[in-house]
């Protein structure tokens, strides 16, 4: 039997010494850093939504492919918010969290559901007004269609 | 943000897709930093690892040939590592619970899950630069300790499957 060892940060190489460190996260909470940062983003929210545009046709393609269907989702639900397409990424969020409940509860999940899914992101993807009522209307009733798929199953004996 | 303390550090960026890549670099820029390099999959920036010394690694999750979990072991556990020490972020919209367990066994040193925000990325860079953390080798692991907080006097039972194996190998 072996001991597991521990190797404190003092006896493995830093990549800059503690005053550096410090001075580095002083710069990186600042409120100026946090500015830059969230215009860089902004700046590439066009770029970004293109991207969302191609995730979504490959999302698409994938109908049948449940694996697939999976990935995509994943990758849209950050991507999509952080191109600004907040509904959009709402609804893939929602398709991931109803994957990983079938999951948990050792479930096939209904194709129903995921098509619904994924022509509500689709259209929200490619929609003018993307984060409008109409979407937060749709996010809700697809949220209230998981719930009592997930239900339904838990009920059955 | 010109003159930044931050522009000595070099990082490499590993993402497949190209518009999130450069969103990553744009986001280092805003900071000060300069030196960036970038690999589509994990083959590639293990390569990269080994001609460019880098002090940080932001990787994405889900890439082929090689993933972000299986980069993150090479780095930590393979014989021809450049720095099986430096830090690994892991950046992705995977967010269940085995694949962040599995990302952390890999040796990964922060999570943060899409969206991307600067005040995210920048706050855990700034922990991993004033709190590194001790690493931790054993047989079945070798990477930064999994426990957050410890509690050297801790007289309690054991709560985590596989306590007693960490301690004993």
């Amino acid at each position: 039997m072996r001991k597991k060892q521990v190797i404190p940060p003092d006896d493995y190489p830093q990549m800059v010494s503690k005053s550096d460190a410090a001075k580095m996260a002083r710069t990186l909470r600042s409120p100026e850093a946090a500015a830059r940062g969230a215009h860089a983003i902004r700046s590439h929210g066009p770029k970004l939504r293109l991207a969302v545009h191609d995730y979504v046709r490959e999302l698409e393609n994938a109908a049948g492919d449940l694996r697939l269907v999976f990935e995509k989702a994943h990758e849209l639900r950050g991507f999509a918010e952080t191109a600004g397409l907040r509904a959009t990424g709402r609804i893939a969020g929602g398709l991931c969290r109803y994957f990983d409940e079938m999951e948990n509860l050792r479930a096939q999940p209904d194709k129903a559901v995921i098509a619904l899914h994924v022509s509500a992101l689709a259209r929200a993807a490619r929609a003018k007004d993307e984060a409008g009522r109409m979407s937060d209307a749709v996010v809700k009733e697809l949220a209230a269609l998981v719930a009592h798929k997930l239900a339904e199953i838990k009920a059955a004996p | 943000m010109a003159g930044s303390a931050l522009e000595v550090l070099r990082v490499l960026v590993v993402e497949d897709n190209k518009h999130m890549r450069s969103l990553l670099r744009s986001l280092l820029n805003s900071i000060g930093i300069r030196e960036i390099h970038e690999a589509a999959n994990g083959t590639v920036a293990l390569d990269i690892l080994r001609e460019k010394p880098c002090d940080l690694v932001l990787s994405d999750l889900a890439m082929l040939p090689m993933d972000g979990i299986d980069f993150t072991r090479d780095v930590r556990r393979s014989p021809r590592s450049a720095n099986p020490f430096v830090p690994v972020i892991m950046i992705t919209g995977h967010t269940e619970r085995h694949k962040v367990e599995a990302a952390r066994d890999a040796g990964v040193t922060e999570f943060i899950a899409k969206p991307i925000t600067a005040q995210g990325l920048f706050a855990r860079i700034a922990e991993i630069l004033e709190r590194p953390r001790a690493f931790v080798r054993c047989e079945s692991y070798f990477g930064p300790d999994r426990r957050r907080k410890a509690q050297e006097n801790y007289t309690g039972p054991w709560r985590r499957h596989g306590d007693r194996y960490d301690l004993q190998v």
